[in-house]
């Protein structure tokens, strides 16, 4: 197992076009050995076409992609030392369970008796022993994705990518498959690369998050310090749920917003600098009326089960908070946030709020 | 209404009695349809996974052309063909006009695009995904071709029936290379036109009964291995 300070990958200045379009735009970052990283965007963002490059089913049109500090560009997609799940999983369906999982190793032509205990090997590991010559058409799911990963699991690349693979699964599958695969990732030491347009499933997973928007990367980092220090709207909008608003930066850690000052802890704009606000939802404190430091009234609330959704407005803005105390629609209510919770960023032009 | 009840009985009796015209009829039919459906199959199926699996600058009009020349008449294909191979025109020197290597001719240029358009479309939709899965897994070369043809194996059987079905029930391309004479290029349809057109139903029934048997055959046959498997109920 490398160590984890390793920089397995790196992608540099990375840059792709689908005609006239900037599908990737000048991406930089790096992937450590054993780090299991989640590239997250919406819809379009570039995120898969960023996977594929890496993969070797894409070639870009700038940049570069090192592994181990040498270029993978001229390396063919079966010659990398990686390892795609794609979100159709793409089984083979004229090959049982355990021809499916024994393909690469009898590509690589591996003893039968070793292609024999490798194979058992992995699908224990993803609790399939027993189901070796089922047909993979009867599998459910899950059973289906376990079987994809494990196939490619098996050849132990040193790094895997998982294209949205359980995009296709319920709920509750989705969520128990999420606890496998990072137990998975765990027990086998292999870099992990997740695509995911679902910030629950990449805050659950991984060590680390890249958000990414219109071929662009928006922040790198753990889930803990996106969640809580989002560096623009299109972050913080994306990871959770957020109130993003207008607001003047009057001097240091001092905003104006919606005519009151909220004290805050950010510092080094300019004074008077038009800025975004962002308040998590669950940091909003609810006062009586009169007691906070702004004042409005409840236009809706919805129990979610762990917490109640309130909506409220104040002169003309609505407010998303999360309380676990019960209100009602047309309740008065004054607010107040803790400086340490309020999140000054700057205005971007081209960070798409969702 | 008589004459087809009669028509029914002789039709029986006709093939019962193993008319040696009927059947050496038959045998040729099967001969050069099966012969067109192998060389249309040998062009057909590469190029077909070989067009639908790449990306290329005008694979969509390519793909057009394929679903037109899929549904050309066949009658079209003969008259093309006849010009091509009469004495008069480019390949009139091998004199194979009205002989049945001019209609196995005909027949592949006619099944050609049915088989290769079937493998076309599923290899341009699923054929790309079963490349990257098996590239992703270490495979290359060979080992993509095997792999793709035995993913595609279901579609290339279905591609080769529909492509056989259209060779031995089509009457036009053959009647105009062929001839329809008597002993040497007499197919199964060119007889039943001629017969119809003669007025002798019974002959007429008793060759469509044996094409209608040959089809339901050769159909259940593919169902039996392929399609049967496929719809199997699962739990």
């Amino acid at each position: 197992m490398k160590k984890n300070t390793e920089k397995i990958i790196q992608v540099k200045n990375l840059v792709k076009f689908y005609g006239d379009k900037t599908i990737i735009d000048e991406i930089n970052f790096h992937i450590r050995a054993n780090e299991f990283l989640t590239i997250l965007g919406p819809s379009g963002c570039g995120k898969t076409t960023l996977l594929r490059m890496i993969g070797g089913f894409e070639t870009p049109d700038d940049g570069d992609i090192l592994f181990e500090g040498k270029s993978l560009l001229n390396i063919p997609a079966n010659k990398r030392p990686i390892n795609t799940v794609f979100q159709k999983y793409a089984l083979f369906p004229h090959l049982n369970v355990y021809d499916n999982v024994a393909f690469g190793l009898k590509i690589q032509k591996k003893p039968s008796a070793e292609i024999a205990s490798l194979v058992q090997e992995m699908l224990r590991m993803v609790n399939l022993q027993g189901q070796e010559q089922r047909d993979v058409n009867s599998l459910s799911g899950g059973e289906q994705q376990r079987v994809a990963i494990a196939r490619a699991l098996v050849n132990h690349p040193q790094v895997l990518l998982l294209d949205e693979p359980l995009g296709a699964l319920d709920l509750k599958l989705r969520k128990n498959m999420q606890m496998e695969l990072k137990n998975l990732q765990k027990k086998t030491g292999i870099t992990f690369i997740y695509v995911t347009h679902d910030q629950e499933e990449a805050m659950t997973m991984s060590d680390t998050i890249i958000i990414m928007n219109r071929g662009r990367i928006q922040q790198i980092g753990s889930p803990v310090d996106i969640y809580n220090e989002p560096r623009n709207a299109f972050a913080a909008d994306f990871i959770g749920e957020s109130n993003i608003l207008d607001s003047i930066m009057l001097k240091d850690c001092l905003v104006k917003l919606q005519d009151v000052e909220f004290p805050c802890v950010d510092k080094g704009f300019e004074e008077n600098e038009a800025v975004l606000t962002v308040i998590r939802p669950e940091d909003i404190d609810i006062l009586p009326p009169g007691s906070g430091f702004l004042d409005g009234v409840i236009e809706s609330v919805t129990f979610l089960g762990m917490h109640y959704e309130i909506v409220m407005n104040c002169k003309g803005i609505n407010w998303l908070i999360h309380t676990t105390r019960e209100f009602f629609a047309g309740d008065q209510i004054s607010i107040q946030v803790d400086p340490n919770n309020i999140h000054i960023m700057k205005k971007e032009k081209d960070h798409e709020i969702i | 209404m008589d004459y087809i009840l009669n028509g029914f009985v002789e039709a029986f009796r006709l093939i019962f009695s193993f008319d040696p015209e009927i059947i050496q009829i038959v045998l040729l039919s099967l001969f050069v349809s099966f012969s067109s459906t192998l060389y249309g199959t040998l062009v057909g199926v590469p190029l077909g996974i070989l067009l639908g699996i790449n990306n290329f600058k005008g694979k969509k009009m390519v793909s057009r052309f394929l679903y037109t020349f899929m549904s050309f008449p066949p009658v079209i294909i003969g008259l093309f063909t006849a010009l091509f191979l009469a004495r008069s025109g480019p390949f009139g020197q091998y004199q194979l006009m009205y002989t049945s290597t001019a209609m196995i001719i005909a027949q592949t240029i006619l099944v050609t695009p049915v088989i290769m358009g079937i493998v076309f479309n599923h290899a341009s939709t699923s054929g790309y995904e079963v490349v990257q899965a098996g590239k992703t897994l270490g495979a290359q070369g060979w080992n993509i071709l095997i792999l793709l043809v035995l993913e595609l194996k279901g579609v290339i059987m279905i591609a080769l029936v529909t492509g056989f079905g259209r060779a031995i029930s089509e009457v036009g391309a053959v009647m105009i290379v062929g001839g329809n004479i008597r002993g040497f290029t007499r197919v199964m349809t060119t007889f039943i036109a001629m017969n119809n057109n003669m007025g002798q139903y019974s002959v007429s029934i008793a060759m469509g009964l044996i094409l209608m048997t040959i089809s339901f055959l050769t159909n259940s046959v593919l169902y039996h291995f392929i399609i049967g498997d496929q719809n199997e109920y699962r739990d």
